[in-house]
């Protein structure tokens, strides 16, 4: 059984470069908890997901998004 | 050498907007004031978790096109400033608004995917 192929959200609208400032798309990419989303899970290819856990990464140290989320403290 | 730079720069959020400005023109003026500066005011902005005290910041990101030699001096200007919370600078060398990938780098992406798929195919 072919499982039904998953398509790099990234590729089918051409992006070339992720960008760290943008927080509603880097947003879609993280957990309820703010973990980095894995690719197997978001269908996003190895290139983007290169650039997408190094966009996120600058985004949290300038508090565009957060580290953790969803606990108490 | 003269690279393209981008730097985001989060205030603190009490600082009149007048402090801001002036840090920003001394800062640039470390840099030898480049005659390609874009400033884009982002504003006061919630953080998304307190530094400090802070709840919230004030963004400005900044582009530059500046010689390598005189940034120590300008991110060493950064470093020491009370105002500032938060600072990133990164090299500027893709355009985020570049032009999209042509056909053939899309059928290359493609490509490559398929054959990984294949490769994990059970």
């Amino acid at each position: 059984m072919r499982r039904p192929t998953k398509t790099c959200p990234f590729c089918e609208t051409r992006v070339r470069f992720i960008d760290y400032k943008d927080d509603r798309t880097l947003g879609r990419f993280i957990t309820d908890h703010g973990k980095i989303l894995p690719s197997r899970l978001s269908g996003v290819c190895a290139r983007h997901q290169r650039q997408l856990s190094t966009a996120i990464k600058r985004a949290r140290y300038l508090a565009i998004i957060p580290y953790i989320r969803g606990t108490q403290g | 050498m003269t690279r393209q730079y981008e730097a985001v720069y989060v205030f603190d959020s009490t600082l009149e907007d007048a402090a801001i400005n002036e840090k920003l023109g001394r800062f640039h003026d470390l840099l030898g004031n480049p005659g390609d500066l874009q400033l884009n005011h982002w504003g006061r902005r919630q953080l998304a978790y307190p530094i400090g005290r802070r709840e919230a910041g004030y963004y400005v990101v900044a582009r530059f096109g500046a010689e390598t030699t005189t940034l120590p001096e300008y991110e060493r200007a950064i470093k020491l400033d009370d105002g500032i919370v938060r600072h990133l600078i990164t090299l500027f060398e893709h355009e985020v608004g570049a032009p999209p990938m042509s056909e053939e780098e899309l059928a290359l992406a493609n490509r490559r995917r398929d054959v990984d798929e294949d490769e994990d195919e059970e």
